[in-house]
């Protein structure tokens, strides 16, 4: 076995053991699972107000949720994967690379015929794994859920769906993981090294998205689409700014994937976005030197 | 066929206007349990980072078990055992768990097998599914020597593997660093301020001062020149107490 899948599995077992990211996931799992649930009690609310109301003669217009899709009942999904499942992903890339350095077993690595590429490739490769294996599993549990309110199993469209929005927050945690591992390896205390990437995160998740839709700051913490600017100043600070904020990416084409009726257009520039900070932060990672990977915390 | 484990020549690394290490030139052969002695700040610790190859020299050359440190690091690593001063683990893990990720990183394909082997040669059968939290110090000095010697290295490097320990774990680690040279042939390269160690467990010493190698020879020799129960004691203090040349 070589030092890359050495360091995968060694990552794999390490998050398995570490009991704040196993908090964080089982959070993540009920938010998810909340999600699908908090969308069928509403399904079954509304639709019983509805028949009460029409077996009352008050009204014969349609059921509200008959021309929805059944992947609507998930896109609260979008929200959590973007706090919590971001947040979950930058405790894992921090403790990934920190651990090394706190407990001085970088050397003990480092002395072993491994390449430092290899090594932070393998851990990567680890995060990876675990994260596909979170959002595999709400996904899937979603899958039963929505299949449930529907009374229906999904059918392959919607289950394609339901894949690449996984796909997508998959893409979206691994570059939150791998800033978290970047300001593991980078940073020279613990506290900076965990702080740093939640203030990168809530600027690009809070503030970013501001600059360019201050017309409609619900959009922020809701999936609801923001509002662009027609014009002027804040159409340029837009389109300056937009693209930089990986989370406004994610929920655009987090909409358009799951057909949430309020944002419509192409979904692969978004794509494209995220699928760029990716690569990016991958290559700023690997490429480390060896002298960073083991140098020790102040204090 | 090499006769050196170790050589070095001009060996310096400094780091910024400060020198840690100043023209170091040494020669262990093939076999020895070789001392560095020397106070705190020496130079001890960098001599054996630039020789693990975990540091690059800032000029001179070195060789490890044939194969230069800056020329094929990765040949060195493998050639190589290694315990830091203060030796940690993942503490969340098992022994063998633990183990097992470093023998691995080695190049062992099936490890469990050579770790319960090393575990028995170091009398640490049945803890290997322990977890390294509740270790002490002594405990996990024995984890660190197992998994500097899993690849069976043919040269080991220990950083002050003393330090720390209580008295009945300094003597079980002499038996130890003993044995490994005497019964599986591995050549040692031990950093300590101990003088009491090197006698106790060395073949030829080397005394560090200030980033410069002051004095190198075997310890036979070394003792014979100064007869007496102190005479490490002696040799130690009259080096360190010369003007650095």
């Amino acid at each position: 076995m070589n030092a890359f899948m050495v360091s995968a599995r060694h990552e794999m077992l390490n998050a398995r053991r570490t009991r704040t990211a196993n908090l964080l996931l089982v959070v993540f799992i009920g938010m998810v699972i909340a999600s699908s649930v908090i969308g069928w009690v509403t399904n079954q609310t509304v639709t019983s107000v509805y028949q009460k109301v029409v077996a009352d003669g008050l009204s014969s217009a349609p059921n509200p949720f008959s021309g929805v899709s059944p992947l609507y009942y998930s896109r609260n999904a979008v929200i959590y994967v973007l706090l919590i499942g971001s947040l979950m992903a930058i405790v894992l890339g921090v403790q990934a690379t920190l651990r090394d350095r706190k407990a001085a077993t970088a050397d003990l690595v480092l002395s072993r015929p491994v390449g430092s590429v290899a090594r932070l490739l393998g851990q990567l490769a680890g995060l990876g794994v675990v994260l596909a294996v979170v959002i595999g599993v709400s996904m899937s549990i979603s899958w039963v859920i929505i299949s449930i309110i529907n009374g229906a199993p999904l059918g392959w469209g919607d289950t394609g769906r339901l894949v690449a929005f996984s796909a997508l927050s998959w893409i979206l945690l691994a570059t939150f993981a791998l800033l978290g591992m970047l300001t593991g390896l980078r940073s020279r205390q613990e506290t900076t090294a965990l702080l740093v990437p939640f203030v990168i995160w809530s600027v690009v998740a809070f503030v970013l998205p501001q600059i360019g839709t201050a017309a409609r700051p619900v959009s922020l913490l809701n999936p609801v689409p923001a509002v662009n600017p027609t014009g002027g100043y804040f159409d340029l600070v837009s389109a300056l700014t937009g693209p930089l904020s990986v989370t406004e990416q994610f929920k655009r084409a987090s909409g358009i994937i799951l057909q949430d009726s309020t944002v419509t257009g192409d979904a692969t520039p978004s794509v494209l976005i995220l699928l760029s900070f990716l690569v990016v932060m991958s290559i700023v990672v690997v490429s480390t030197p060896r002298a960073r990977m083991r140098s020790g915390l102040d204090g | 066929m090499t006769t050196s484990a170790i050589t070095t020549d001009q060996l310096t690394k400094s780091y910024g206007p400060k020198l840690a290490l100043d023209a170091l030139t040494l020669d262990v052969p093939v076999g020895e349990v070789f001392g560095l002695l020397g106070h705190n700040g020496a130079g001890k610790t960098t001599a054996v980072n630039v020789l693990t190859t975990l540091l690059e020299p800032t000029r001179g050359s070195a060789e490890v078990a044939g194969v230069s440190v800056t020329g094929d690091p990765r040949s060195v690593r493998r050639a190589i055992g290694y315990l830091p001063e203060n030796v940690q683990f993942y503490d969340n893990l098992t022994v063998m768990e633990n183990l097992r990720f470093f023998a691995q990183l080695s190049g062992l394909r099936r490890p469990d097998g050579r770790i319960r082997d090393v575990l028995r040669i170091l009398d640490f059968e049945g803890h290997d599914r322990q977890r390294l939290g509740t270790f002490s110090k002594g405990m996990r000095q024995r984890v660190g020597i197992a998994q500097a010697i899993l690849h069976s290295p043919s040269v080991l490097f220990l950083d002050e593997p003393t330090s720390g320990l209580d008295p009945e774990g300094v003597r079980t680690l002499r038996e130890t660093i003993v044995r490994l040279n005497s019964e599986f042939g591995m050549t040692i390269f031990m950093n300590t301020h101990l003088r009491s160690e090197v006698t106790k467990t060395c073949t030829s010493i080397g005394i560090l001062k200030a980033g410069r190698l002051v004095h190198h020879d075997t310890l036979e020799r070394a003792l014979s020149a100064f007869p007496g129960e102190d005479s490490l004691e002696a040799i130690y203090f009259q080096v360190e107490s010369e003007p650095a040349s």
